[in-house]
């Protein structure tokens, strides 16, 4: 057969996209177990982080996880995929994933709060496609640690961003106000929205659970 | 070392280096230079991609019809990357969750699909194997470098750990990717310039000594 027949070019480009396709499935179905476990452990991890619970090893988080936290029934129209309970101390705290619009695509946070909706315990984030580098720096803990035990104004938080941003976290607790990315002010305002829709999940996700 | 595997080398990384003379891969090199953990994973991806597709598609190019050339070269760089993307996922899934898309578009690497094309495609397997990591090493020499800068002056840190004292005021500019811009500008202009100066002189050795300078 001629290589640059009709008949040549169809059969080999279908025989080497067959091929090399049953190699990435093969890859794929071998590696599969490990990447779920993996994920499991990642989503569990970050509720736990952001509730604030502490745990070792990755089992032990699953363990933890198990024990202590519980699934919540999300209210219609809340706007979060899942809930979580939590109950230490006498008091009730809330998790919820809530996915929102970045600048690239969607990113998916957990966060968490006190039931009475007064400070967040933290944030995690499950999933996002911004910039490695610029938005991307939202999964770094400096951004995500500012949130830990963050007052909830009545209008939820604020993220500074442009030149008000200064990069490195803001310390103040009490303010309601949080530090952007620096070059990353649309993924920022981002994380704003998300992060405020997150806060009226919770609230009514809290006032369906009382 | 046999003469060519050496011009290879040599070529890769200094006289036909992908970032700095070919002006390939720029756009990795601003995005991912501003941490030295994900330019070091990134380059070697890079690397392995290239090296591993080109000694593939130098191995098949006696089947390849020329109408499908590319579209072989696209399917074989994609099969690399897909695998490193899912060993990723299995075994290291923070730095895969950390570079995100950035694993999948090293499909769209230019210096991949250029080493398929100019090398691989008229050379056999494993010197185009050699060529394909070399000029990934190439790539990595400069990022690495350029991420060093970045990530100390940027963040103050390297790899992660504080190199800086604590009084330090990170340069903000170091972690955006305007930074990277320059860096690159300055290596280009530093390694052209030192290319430039050896070939004088070797010009001028050729030429045999130099006359005596008239006099006025």
């Amino acid at each position: 057969m001629k290589k640059d027949s009709i008949l040549y070019v169809v059969v080999f480009t279908f025989l080497v996209c067959a091929a090399f396709v049953f190699f990435l499935a093969l890859a794929n179905e071998a590696t599969k177990e490990r990447v779920a476990a993996n994920r499991l452990f990642a989503e569990r991890a970050a509720v736990l982080d952001a509730l604030k619970i502490p745990y070792g090893s990755p089992q032990e988080a699953l363990d933890q996880y198990e024990k202590l936290l519980r699934e919540q029934p999300v209210p219609e129209g809340a706007g979060a995929e899942k809930a979580y309970r939590y109950e230490a101390d006498g008091k009730t705290y809330f998790a919820a994933r809530v996915t929102g619009a970045g600048l690239w695509g969607s990113i998916t946070i957990i966060l968490g709060a006190d039931s009475g909706l007064e400070r967040l315990t933290g944030l995690q984030v499950v999933a996002q496609n911004e910039t490695p580098g610029l938005g991307g720096r939202i999964d770094e803990a400096w951004f995500r640690d500012q949130f830990r035990g963050e007052k909830i104004g009545p209008r939820g938080i604020r993220i500074r961003t442009g030149a008000e941003a200064q990069g490195k976290g803001d310390p103040d607790p009490d303010n309601g106000l949080l530090d952007g990315v620096s070059g990353a002010s649309r993924t920022s305002q981002s994380m704003q929205s998300i992060v405020n829709a997150g806060i009226e999940a919770l609230r009514a996700i809290a006032g369906g659970a009382r | 070392m046999s003469g060519k595997a050496g011009k290879i080398l040599k070529d890769n990384l200094w006289t036909n280096n992908p970032i700095f003379i070919q002006i390939l891969g720029i756009c990795s090199t601003l995005a991912v230079t501003n941490s030295v953990r994900n330019t070091l994973i990134m380059t070697v991806g890079v690397s392995l991609a290239t090296a591993f597709s080109s000694l593939t598609l130098s191995a098949m190019q006696a089947a390849i019809p020329r109408k499908v050339r590319m579209i072989v070269q696209v399917l074989v760089i994609s099969f690399y990357v897909i695998l490193i993307d899912i060993v990723l996922r299995a075994y290291l899934p923070d730095v895969s969750k950390q570079l995100g898309p950035y694993v999948g578009l090293i499909i769209t690497n230019c210096i991949i699909m250029g080493r398929a094309e100019a090398f691989a495609a008229a050379n056999k397997p494993f010197l185009s194997f050699w060529d394909g990591l070399t000029s990934g090493l190439g790539y990595m020499a400069v990022l690495v470098s350029i991420a060093v800068v970045r990530e100390v002056l940027g963040f103050g840190s390297l790899l992660g750990f504080r190199v800086m004292p604590q009084g330090f005021e990170p340069w903000t500019i170091m972690i955006m990717a305007p930074s990277a811009f320059f860096l690159v500008a300055f290596v280009m202009w530093w390694a052209k310039t030192v290319q430039a100066k050896a070939a004088v002189k070797a010009a001028a050795a050729k030429a045999g000594p130099k006359p005596a300078p008239a006099k006025a």
